[in-house]
């Protein structure tokens, strides 16, 4: 299987260096998306320079890393996202008579993945990291990658009911954009200008706290942390993933015992 | 001219929009959320540095829950069936009929408009039971009422010019979304325009997305004040007009050059 997915890699390589021109117009996309929203958070804090006592080089770290967690997902899991139009055309069929493991096929579907988003995404959080002051150093270069993981990982799991839902609603488009949105509208800000309950569901609930929140409190040295937690917790994020996506896998499983097709 | 077919197209349209109902729903539930975010930011910004003269967080809580109340509006892109008939060439069929087509295309952009209006009140509705919302005079919410239909007008053409570049080249979605982002941040609908500093801040409101939704909402929460009323009006209105003028040309010029795609 590993073999199977390396393979995987080298063919989407290769194409990638055949479509050059696409690569420079997805890359002026994910930079203008990304720009709007820093952009605005920019403007937003010459006025008030102050978020709960973050300052905007520190919520540009924030931004960086959710940034980089959800571009690796992007790039590695796309694919989970068109989960429900293959269902809905039927061609999610032949995914279940096939003899390898259900997800590992969606996973591996063929298809022009451009890495703009991880590349930008990795470079915006090394510059953040200057901006912010940020130590760089073994702990740094060692969570950080596995933080990037499971960042991806935890966006791997949404995605992955999201799709499931759609085994039962054919059409799940709208809900797939709203979450989406309120993945990335939640995650901008630092959680502890929330109310309590909305804190324990971004901590606990849907854990998109851990895709930045919580390592970046930590190596920003905070030392006020939202539901006083240690700030040692933003290093549990690759424990947190793995966990989260254990248990959206396990719904996709009873999802896949319930899918009856559409018929089409 | 016989104005009777568009009004049909645009109750077609509106029925079209209204069979998904859970979409809807969906709507309602994510603007709430989103007006808890707001809520939430504006709140501790607020709290922690000292406040902006022209805008006390009361105004730019108002200022913030109406733009998403008119992005429910705006941000229905009803010229996308542009896009759609030249992918699969009807637009051609579309040419022979004995209609206006962009006159079509702006009855049907407008019916489904409508649904979504409808869903402006239980909107607010559940909007304000997070959120206090100043009440405009009545003299006041009549300029902002005019306001936000020339601003309609000007989004509209806005898209109608940017579904036309399917004219030319089908790959028009980044294009589209990219004009899409960029004029959510320069409209005023993310962050009011008078947040932009120094120059900054004189070019945005020289641009025409200023137009979409900055200047009704000034006007709504006072930053525009009644004296000045006419003459952002009148800046409005010239926005349009060029954009009015912009897209018939452009449109005499695509229908043209119709390439059908053998659909």
């Amino acid at each position: 299987m590993l073999r199977a997915y390396a393979e995987y890699w080298r063919i989407n390589f290769l194409t990638l260096l055949e479509y050059r021109a696409n690569f420079v117009m997805w890359f002026v996309f994910t930079i203008v998306y990304h720009g709007v929203a820093l952009g605005a958070l920019w403007v937003t804090m010459r006025q008030f320079p102050s978020m709960n006592g973050w300052a905007f080089r520190e919520m540009f770290f924030l931004y960086a890393l959710w940034m980089a967690g959800h571009e690796l997902h992007n790039t590695l899991f796309f694919t989970v996202v068109s989960v429900p139009d293959y269902v809905r055309e039927g061609r999610f069929d032949r995914f279940l008579v096939r003899p390898l493991d259900t997800l590992f096929q969606v996973l591996t579907v063929p298809q022009q993945i451009v890495p703009d988003g991880l590349i930008l995404g990795l470079a915006t959080l090394a510059v953040a990291t200057v901006a912010a002051n940020v130590r760089v150093d073994w702990i740094f270069m060692v969570f950080v990658p596995l933080i990037i993981l499971g960042g991806a990982l935890i966006d791997l799991g949404i995605s992955l009911v999201v799709a499931t839902c759609s085994f039962w609603f054919v059409r799940v488009d709208t809900i797939r954009w709203v979450v989406m949105s309120l993945e990335q509208d939640f995650t901008r800000y630092p959680i502890s200008i929330y109310t309590r309950g909305v804190r324990i569901v971004l901590a606990f609930v849907l854990p998109f706290a851990f895709m930045n929140y919580f390592p970046a409190t930590f190596f920003l040295q905070k030392t006020e942390v939202a539901l006083h937690l240690n700030p040692a917790v933003g290093l549990l994020t690759p424990a947190i993933g793995l966990a989260w996506l254990g248990a959206a896998y396990g719904f996709w499983l009873v999802g896949l015992r319930h899918y009856q097709g559409t018929g089409s | 001219m016989n104005l009777e077919p568009y009004v049909e197209f645009a109750k077609k349209a509106f029925s079209r929009e209204a069979t998904y109902r859970i979409e809807v729903l969906m709507e309602i539930g994510s603007l709430v959320l989103r007006v808890y975010i707001l809520r939430a930011l504006w709140t501790a910004l607020y709290a922690q540095n000292a406040a902006p003269t022209n805008l006390p967080l009361h105004s730019m809580i108002t200022y913030a829950t109406i733009a998403m109340l008119m992005s429910l509006i705006l941000e229905v892109d009803g010229t996308r069936l542009i896009r759609e008939k030249i992918r699969e060439g009807t637009i051609a069929t579309d040419l022979m009929k004995p209609i206006s087509v962009p006159l079509y295309f702006f009855s049907d952009g407008f019916g489904q408009t409508l649904l979504h209006a409808l869903l402006v009140i239980p909107s607010l509705l559940c909007a304000l039971l997070l959120v206090h919302i100043d009440v405009a005079p009545p003299a006041t919410f009549a300029a902002f009422l005019l306001a936000f239909v020339i601003g309609y007008g000007v989004n509209f053409f806005l898209n109608f010019l940017m579904n036309c570049i399917a004219f030319w080249t089908l790959e028009t979605f980044a294009a589209q979304l990219i004009v899409r982002w960029v004029s959510d941040l320069l409209s005023g609908q993310v962050i009011p325009l008078t947040l932009f500093p120094g120059i900054l801040g004189r070019i945005v409101f020289a641009l025409p997305f200023a137009a979409i939704y900055s200047t009704p909402l000034l006007i709504y929460v006072g930053v525009i004040p009644p004296d000045q009323w006419a003459a952002s009006i009148l800046a409005q209105l010239l926005w349009l007009v060029l954009f009015a003028a912009l897209s018939s040309l452009v449109w005499r010029a695509a229908s043209n050059r119709v390439i059908v795609q053998g659909g």
